[in-house]
């Protein structure tokens, strides 16, 4: 474990000394300002800052994994006793950084007054956005170049945009007679809309504790996925 | 020991090893010799578990990769580190922690001649110094096999003579040294065993004493051979290599020398010369390289 703190600590020193570290915090500031512009409720912020935030999480976490493909990783995975450590890693900096871009975010508006949130209820958004979060930096894994192997990644994003743009396009697939890919495609998202719809609402009950198991589930596969990618991929950075 | 065992490596279509068997004793500094694509870096990262064979085995004599010094033949570092936070880093990875960790960076920058350089980034240092940091990494943790691929590439010759002493060295504090290299010279001067590699296969090995001794062959200066004799004669024996007007024949095959030349004469081939010499470790590289 202290091999993943001390991985993850690096990974993060090395991306804040470089450029690209510029891009998530752009992105976070520009989606603080922009979403608190008219202020928020709580159930807004589950919802908006919470997705928003997260698909923030999800490109720092390729950033990072970008970072984590460069030659200088031979001696460092040379050292690891699995590989696995070093996509733990990953995924700990993701998550702590998405955590501080939401800081980044959360603290100037509610000082502002543009964000009210209700304790101790408001406690609640800790473990909805951990478990969305842990999905977003676990999909940005298993999509990164890191893992892939050839262009495997690009069928990856592939599906992932087929599915958003299929999510999109429902009233469409419905007029077409394609209500079978729609009800595929509810099943499919079911775990992540109905946690927000539920931590939005309030409601904490079984229901909301069945979306973040499965949410969490999804990560974990996504997770898996990735791991079994890397454990397999012959490496070969260029030295 | 490391063994492999009819080891195959292939990257698409280009055989990097083909059916590779070797065994590198405890206790030496073992060169893998040969030219640029011999193979030896694909063997390094099999060792060290970065890439997988399609066939064969290797086994690490029970160590795991991470318990392996590895220094890659261009090797890569994270430029906003100090030398001593690097190497920090790779304590810290290898399981040091404390006391242990803080005199483990010490004595590897004292040793390897960092004390001067140890708060430089790592962007700013010379290659010489970077390529003693390489190896001073690889013994973090005290790993008792060493992997080092073409260890003094690109440095002056002091740097070289440094290295090298610190590698011989290591041999007498009982490390096993395994060693990539092209340069004939450095493995001469350092390795106790060495193995030619010539496309992926398995050319010579053995103790360097065995494969310095003077070892006696007949070489036959010819016109340009038939092509069809010489490909009967290229697959009748590894001790008789057939090159475009050069026989050389060794160990058994010097025995039917004067067949040989029966066969030549009889094929009309004007055969210019015959001599016997010894037959050296540049020879042996010379052949792996085709040269």
């Amino acid at each position: 474990m202290t091999r993943i703190w001390t991985l993850a600590w690096f990974l993060i020193g090395d991306l804040f000394h470089s450029l690209p570290a510029l891009v998530p915090l752009a992105a976070a500031l520009a989606f603080g300002l922009i979403a608190f512009e008219y202020g928020m409720d709580q159930a807004q912020f589950i919802t908006v800052a919470g997705l928003g935030i997260g698909v923030i999480g999800w490109l720092t976490t390729l950033l990072l994994a970008g970072r984590a493909d460069r030659a200088w990783s031979c001696l460092l995975v040379a050292r690891l006793r699995r590989r696995t450590e070093l996509l733990a890693a990953l995924f700990v900096s993701g998550l702590g950084l998405t955590g501080g871009l939401a800081a980044l975010i959360t603290v100037p508006n509610l000082l502002a007054g543009r964000l009210t949130l209700e304790l101790p209820a408001a406690g609640w958004i800790v473990p909805t956005w951990l478990v969305l979060w842990s999905l977003a930096a676990a999909l940005a894994l298993a999509l990164s170049g890191l893992v892939s192997q050839g262009d495997s990644h690009l069928l990856g994003y592939g599906l992932l945009t087929a599915l958003l743009v299929a999510n999109d396009q429902k009233l469409f697939l419905a007029e077409h007679r394609l209500g079978g890919v729609i009800r595929v495609l509810n099943l499919l998202l079911w775990p992540v809309s109905r946690l927000l719809a539920q931590a939005s609402a309030g409601r904490h009950d079984r229901l909301y504790f069945l979306a973040l198991a499965l949410t969490g589930g999804y990560a974990m596969a996504l997770f898996a996925l990735a791991a079994r990618l890397f454990d397999h991929k012959d490496l070969f950075w260029p030295e | 020991m490391i063994r492999a065992t009819e080891l195959t490596k292939r990257y698409g279509s280009t055989v990097a090893l083909d059916r590779l068997s070797l065994e590198v004793p405890d206790g030496t500094v073992f060169g893998l010799l040969g030219p640029g694509g011999a193979g030896k870096t694909t063997f390094l990262r099999l060792v060290m578990g970065f890439v997988f064979p399609q066939a064969g085995q290797i086994d690490r004599g029970g160590l795991s990769p991470a318990q392996i010094g590895y220094l890659p033949e261009r090797a890569s570092y994270p430029p906003h580190l100090s030398v001593r936070a690097y190497l920090t880093l790779v304590a810290r990875l290898a399981g040091l922690r404390g006391a242990g960790l803080r005199q483990a960076v010490d004595r590897l920058t004292g040793e390897w001649g960092l004390e001067s350089v140890a708060d430089r980034r790592l962007g700013a240092c010379s290659p010489g110094m970077l390529r003693r940091l390489g190896l001073a990494q690889a013994l973090v943790g005290d790993p008792p096999l060493l992997l080092l691929d073409e260890p003094g590439q690109g440095l002056d010759p002091t740097d070289q003579r440094f290295i090298g002493e610190r590698i011989v060295a290591l041999q007498q504090a009982g490390k096993t040294v395994l060693l990539g290299s092209h340069h004939l010279d450095e493995v001469t001067r350092l390795c106790s065993h060495i193995a030619v590699l010539k496309q992926g296969r398995l050319v010579r090995c053995g103790p360097l004493e065995e494969i310095l001794a003077p070892q006696p062959q007949v070489i036959i200066v010819t016109d340009p051979l038939p092509d069809g004799l010489r490909d009967r004669l290229a697959g009748r024996s590894p001790d008789l290599i057939v090159a475009e007007g050069r026989l050389t024949l060794r160990g058994e095959a010097i025995s039917y020398k004067a067949h040989l030349l029966r066969l030549l004469l009889d094929a009309g081939v004007d055969i210019r010369q015959i001599g016997e010499q010894s037959a050296t470790l540049e020879d042996l590289f010379l052949e792996a390289t085709g040269r």
